[in-house]
């Protein structure tokens, strides 16, 4: 794919260096998004059967932000985001697969 | 050959010693490592084969017990899929040609290529102690079905650690293959002009890294239950047993084409090169392999039609299931054009390779049968499906094996074997092969049901030919063995390119030297396969 | 022994090859623990209110701090990569320590809390557990099974961060060769993806 820039030696000058005020606002955000999923649970923010569906929406997007910010997805190549795609497609096939098995059983 | 360039030793004689195979950072000897511990278990796993053969020449007990027989079945089972088949073109093959077919020199990861190798050893230590101690080996049959792997006394917790841990194997060659695939193809080979063995190893790993995970945890979970007593697929906690099944065949069927993918690359390496000819259709090829590997994921219910599952599930599935047979009739399409019109050379891989299409095809047909829900019901768990996956892993996987073992033994040893002998050895393979296994397909249509050691007089009559036809093949596979042996150690010297190949690997000596090439390998014109004689014979024509 | 060096060579350090390799083992991860998250999905459709029940047992307020602080230890590795790549050692090594401190309150709270289930007998095989209806004795079971499972991550996420710092101390991870600190900050936020989805699934059932 890029053996000539390989072949220049060391790859560190390609790499993105974040800096420390993304990654203590990334935290700020995830911590205020954890305290928003405990009180919505605790405090009963009267939301029925969607507590399930927002825990989930909320865990989502804190996961999102620990890989995107602080593992880098965001500035690697896109074949990693590709990559994890599929993963978690298949991963939500096979889920799909065995509760529709389940019900229908 | 520069004229600087001073002939170096090759890999076998760089170093000596013990410790310098068992500790080697070396490809091709991590792979020789493969292929003496794998060829070992697969030995004694043929063995047990014959000895079940054995026990059924005749009904009634001849040889063993029902239990002894139980245990042979689930050892044979297990050393046969997890101990011989799913490493074997990988990391035998896949170790000693990918970096040479990728005109490197070793793959990504020498290191934990090794682990690998050792995790092996441990899995196989796990998997063979069970033998020796308490109630002896597990009697479950290779899928440690839950609830029954949960309640037998015998030792099953060993043997389903020994299946996590080469699983773990398993998923580190993979991953290393993925990274040596995309870090280290030699300056100017993009992803379409790599040989295709190398894309059968890349959708290979991608299955071996991505299906495996889901089994190492429910064997994980197996051990649990085992340990504490109760668990996670016991009904008499709520738990559901099915959900085992599905959790099991989430792996095992994706591993199906762990081992099926590896043999297809092997055959479309060595179709262009006996028949002289470029390959047809190599991006079919390439990305069927990739369809293949993915469609994969999606089927694995057809393994649990009778199981309890939901119609509607076991319909989804049954559909599903037909899709895979599309990419592999391309494939097969374009092995068959490839030899059309091609100056064929007919040596012993070619014929394994034209074998492997042979038996497949019968392994497929019979498999189309098992995917349609309707019928499956009827001839699941007879001996239908005992020959069926003996068709597809037998008589394609290690009809594969045993092609590429001839196809690149002159290129890891520097010799040639005795081509009659492998000739000779090649016609009882697979005449013992078909006679052994096409009377299974007869007997489980007749109704002969799968793992018990003895059978209703009626089928005395094929289950004899079946035997028969066990001898036949073990005398093949003896013969096999030991031309190799002697061609290993007497054969008669080969040259660096005796199948006149144009894939990187016949561009250095044999066999190769430690660092594999003394000098730039180059890239073939216009594609790995692009023979330059078929060029102007088709300009000929 | 001079011999031709191949400009692809396995043996070549390659940052992009070893952070890929370390990418593709998280993906097994993931789907090793997506193993678990499968039977937890199928377990709880089918015993919904025993679920909820049964994870009134648990102590939000223990999951949240462990949350918090899961949360700031993948803050100080992600900033200790910083610091490094910006070659200030000695901070990236702080850095480091902070996140190896986080893993030990992670694990304290944890035996904390495990330490109470035991008392109350909560333990797959223990009295009480065994007269538990099945819907939650799954619950526990799983409870126990995943949290462990994730505890043990956690663990070979704080060895491997500290073997980290050995090699920053003796210069074999620096700068320009920063691959290793990176692939430990990629484990360790592994183990943090895992508890954001642990913690709602367990602890916020409602």
């Amino acid at each position: 794919m890029d053996n000539k820039e390989k072949n220049a030696g060391q790859t560190a000058e390609h790499e993105h260096i974040s800096s420390y005020a993304e990654h203590f606002g990334t935290w700020i955000a995830l911590c205020v998004l954890t305290l928003m999923t405990v009180f919505i649970s605790v405090f009963g923010a009267d939301l029925g059967s969607l507590t399930v569906a927002t825990a989930m929406l909320i865990a989502t997007v804190k996961a999102l932000a620990v890989a995107l910010y602080f593992m880098h997805l965001k500035y690697e190549p896109k074949i990693y985001r590709a990559w994890i795609i599929v993963v978690m497609a298949l991963f939500v096939f096979f889920l799909t697969m065995v509760i529709i098995d389940y019900i229908t059983r | 050959m520069t004229a600087t360039a001073l002939p170096q030793p090759n890999f076998f004689q760089a170093k000596k010693g013990i410790a310098s195979w068992i500790f080697t950072l070396d490809h091709k000897r991590i792979g020789l490592l493969y292929l003496f511990s794998i060829g070992t278990f697969f030995i004694v796993a043929a063995g047990l084969g014959v000895l079940m053969r054995l026990e059924l020449l005749n009904p009634g007990r001849d040889l063993m017990d029902p239990q002894t027989y139980n245990q042979v079945f689930t050892l044979h089972g297990v050393i046969m899929i997890f101990l011989f088949i799913i490493p074997s073109i990988p990391a035998v093959f896949g170790n000693f040609a990918l970096p040479l077919l990728l005109g490197t020199d070793d793959v990504a990861f020498p290191k934990l290529n090794l682990l690998s190798w050792w995790l092996y050893i441990i899995g196989a230590f796990f998997a063979l102690g069970s033998l020796v101690y308490g109630e002896g080996g597990a009697d479950t049959g290779w899928t440690f079905y839950a609830p029954y792997s949960v309640k037998t006394g015998t030792n099953v917790t060993p043997t389903v650690l020994a299946a996590f841990i080469l699983g773990f194997s398993s998923i580190l060659t993979g991953l290393n293959f993925i990274v040596t695939i995309h870090r280290l193809r030699t300056p100017g080979m993009g992803f379409n002009q790599m040989p295709l063995f190398v894309w059968s190893l890349y959708a290979t790993a991608w299955i071996q890294l991505l299906a495996t995970p889901i089994i190492g945890i429910t064997l994980l979970m197996i051990v649990a239950e085992r340990v504490f007593g109760i668990g996670l697929f016991d009904p008499s906690i709520g738990g559901d047993p099915i959900l085992y099944q599905h959790l099991f065949w989430i792996y095992s069927h994706p591993a199906v084409y762990i081992m099926a993918l590896p043999a297809m690359g092997i055959v479309s390496e060595i179709i262009p090169t006996f028949a002289q000819r470029t390959i047809f259709g190599y991006k079919a090829i390439a990305y069927s392999s990739m369809a293949i590997a993915f469609v994969g994921y999606f089927v694995w219910g057809h393994h649990m039609f009778t199981s309890g599952m939901s119609g509607p599930a076991g319909f989804i599935f049954s559909i599903l299931t037909f899709f895979v047979a599309i990419p592999t009739a391309i494939k097969v399409f374009n092995w068959v054009a490839t030899l059309y019109k091609g100056s064929i050379n007919i040596q012993v891989p070619l014929l394994f390779a034209l074998a492997f299409i042979f038996n497949f095809m019968i392994g497929g047909f019979t498999g189309l049968v098992l995917g349609s829900l309707a019928a499956d019901v009827h001839v699941h768990d007879t001996y239908f499906v005992v020959g069926h996956f003996h068709y597809v892993m037998f008589g394609g996987a290690v009809f594969a094996f045993f092609g590429a073992l001839h196809y690149w033994f002159p290129k890891i040893w520097g010799k040639m074997y005795h081509k009659a002998t492998a000739n000779v050895a090649f016609v009882l393979l697979f005449v013992g092969f078909n006679v052994t296994y096409f009377p299974m397909l007869i007997l489980g249509l007749q109704g002969m049901p799968r793992r018990y050691y003895d059978y209703l007089p009626e089928f005395h009559g094929l289950n004899m030919v079946s035997t028969f036809g066990s001898w036949i093949m073990a005398s093949g596979l003896i013969i096999m063995i030991v031309n190799l042996f002697i061609s290993w150690k007497n054969g008669a010297k080969a040259p660096d390119n005796p199948w006149n190949g144009i894939t990187l690997e016949w561009q250095t000596s044999s066999p190769p030297p430690l660092h594999n090439f003394d000098k730039m390998p180059e890239l073939p014109e216009g594609g790995p396969y692009n023979y330059p004689d078929a060029i102007s014979h088709q300009e000929k024509n | 022994m001079d011999h031709f060096v191949l400009p692809n060579s396995g043996h070549n350090f390659d940052a992009k090859s070893s952070k890929m390799g370390m990418w593709l083992f998280l993906y097994t991860e993931l789907l090793l623990f997506g193993g678990l998250f499968l039977v937890y999905m199928l377990y709880r459709y089918a015993n919904q209110d025993a679920f909820l029940l049964a994870s009134f047992e648990l102590n939000v307020w223990m999951g949240t701090i462990n949350t918090l602080v899961l949360l700031t230890s993948s803050m100080t590795i992600a900033m200790s990569i910083t610091a490094l790549q910006k070659g200030n050692n000695k901070l990236a090594i702080n850095l480091a320590w902070a996140t190896i401190f986080a893993a030990l309150v992670f694990l304290v709270i944890k035996y904390f809390e495990w330490g109470a289930k035991f008392d109350h007998g909560y333990f797959p095989g223990m009295d009480h557990y065994n007269e538990l209806p099945h819907g939650e004795r799954l619950y526990f079971y799983l409870y126990f099974f995943m949290t462990g499972l994730h505890g043990l991550h956690v663990i070979v996420g704080g060895i491997f961060i500290a073997v980290v710092i050995k090699r920053i101390k003796s210069g074999r991870v620096n700068k320009n060769r920063i691959s290793l600190l990176e692939n430990s900050g990629l484990y360790w936020h592994l183990v943090d993806l895992i508890w954001i989805y642990l913690f709602p699934l367990f602890y916020l059932i409602h």
